[in-house]
């Protein structure tokens, strides 16, 4: 064992936290809504986009992440580089930053796990709520705003917690498409002098410092939250 | 090149992949076999009343909760010959299967371990001593009262896991597992790289049906278990 390195590469792998919390973010900034979004068309069961939402979401829960990656990562630069040509737009797309791929890729199957966490959360509230809101003369936005989502949210908290873990645990997928994130920074750093299993360490520790900060907070956020907890009848 | 994209390379590769399929199951099915096993032990770690198994159980899971299956696989593979080599053993020739179910092993238990924890806290204390009241020795009641509620409790996030299980072993190929997403990075070798998407497509496609049916067979079971759950609601 070599602890030298074993040191040194934990802060290579550290440097790549940054990235990892960017498309993580990123990823939930997209997901949330969409997914919120979607979640109400599956519960309203608005036409042909429930249908759509259903098929997309069992598409994400039936592929494995790693697959996903590998379609988009080939599929969208086949279909920008068909609208450049058409458009005449002058651009090299394999000079795009992976980050980009990877942005899409982590909201696409993000926001189907959220799909299915908010429609459950939905789920739970009583449609007595919104129409009692109604009755008091909330328009249906105000209902939602004020009493729907708080309470939804109090369900929904953990499994958005797991939600952002996983995801997380994805983006050390990165690696296949280059994306410079603690996975592929610490590998590279191994490959010099073949020491692997320091590297595998390394990133082993950063991401438990990372996921058990995260769930940390969730459940510091989740106490937060509990305070519009139903008295439970 | 001719074409960017031609659905008949979907389709030629299906059949190609198919084989190997049995790869994939066998790796996936010995992981699910020792992991729930390993899992059962560390269920009864948790509810035990004993402070230090319980912690050591607890820490364990909330370990492999927080470690990406690629980092997990590599640990294992590197790392375990490693450790093996210091006991005079030499693991550097073995079957890379071997690492891959190690790995899942490891990760499945953790489900499993939360799965039989929380369908066993489900089913009312009072089931047990009833059951040994009436005179059943302890592992009867378990056997005939317990186990058999449990396990209906448990299904759907068995149903899961085992789904999770498959999706998360998709990795295997990045140790050099020719199972099926290994055969097809074979192909797309072959093929100097040209039509991958199609045949990443395929693969999504396998994985897509493997899931549905998965899920539809432990939802036709947990109908067939739930028997006589319906009768114990309804005295």
């Amino acid at each position: 064992m070599n602890y030298q390195f074993l040191i040194e590469t934990f802060f290579v792998a550290l440097s790549g936290v940054p990235i990892a919390l960017l498309v993580t973010i990123v990823a939930l900034l997209i997901a949330i809504p969409l997914g919120f979004l979607l979640a109400l068309t599956r519960i309203n069961k608005i036409p042909i986009i429930h249908h759509f939402a259903k098929i997309y979401v069992s598409f994400v829960r039936g592929t494995p992440i790693i697959i996903q990656i590998f379609i988009i990562y080939s599929s969208v630069p086949l279909l920008l580089k068909i609208i450049f040509e058409k458009y005449n737009i002058a651009y090299d797309i394999y000079k795009i930053n992976p980050i980009w791929y990877a942005f899409i890729v982590f909201a696409f199957s993000t926001t189907a796990i959220l799909i299915e966490v908010f429609r459950s959360a939905l789920g739970t509230i009583e449609k007595g709520q919104l129409e009692a809101a109604h009755a008091v003369g909330l328009t249906t936005f105000q209902a939602y705003r004020r009493i729907i989502i708080p309470q939804a949210l109090v369900v929904a908290m953990p499994n958005i917690c797991t939600a952002t873990v996983n995801l997380i645990k994805a983006t050390s997928l990165g690696y296949a498409m280059s994306l410079p994130e603690i996975t592929l920074k610490a590998k590279v750093a191994a490959n010099v002098g073949y020491n692997y299993v320091e590297a595998y360490i390394d990133i082993f520790i950063v991401y438990l410092i990372l996921c058990s900060t995260v769930e940390y907070i969730f459940k510091r956020y989740e106490k937060h939250l509990s305070k519009f907890k139903m008295a439970s009848a | 090149m001719d074409k960017y994209f031609d659905a008949s390379y979907i389709w030629n590769a299906i059949p190609v992949l198919l084989p190997f399929l049995k790869v994939t199951f066998l790796v996936a099915g010995s992981s699910i076999v020792l992991g729930t096993l390993f899992g059962l032990l560390l269920a009864a770690a948790k509810l035990s009343s004993l402070k230090v198994l319980q912690k050591s159980a607890n820490f364990y899971t909330t370990i492999m909760r927080c470690t990406p299956s690629i980092v997990l696989l590599f640990l294992v593979y590197y790392g375990v010959p490693a450790l093996a080599e210091n006991f005079g053993l030499n693991l550097h020739s073995i079957e890379t299967a071997f690492f891959v179910v190690v790995t899942f092993t490891l990760q499945f238990a953790a489900i499993m371990s939360e799965v039989i924890r929380s369908s066993y806290l489900a089913i009312n204390k009072g089931q047990f001593e009833a059951a040994v009241s009436v005179g059943l020795t302890p592992f009867q009641a378990y056997r005939r009262i317990i186990f058999p509620q449990a396990l209906v409790i448990a299904l759907p996030n068995f149903g899961n896991g085992m789904i999770a299980l498959l999706q998360e072993g998709a990795l295997a190929y990045t140790i050099g597992l020719i199972d099926i997403v290994g055969k097809a990075n074979l192909i797309i070798a072959s093929n100097i790289n040209a039509h991958a998407l199609e045949i990443y497509i395929a693969l999504a496609i396998v994985y897509w049906v493997l899931s549905i049916i998965i899920e539809k067979f432990f939802a036709m079971l947990e109908k067939f278990f739930s028997k006589g759950k319906k009768t114990l609601e309804t005295t």
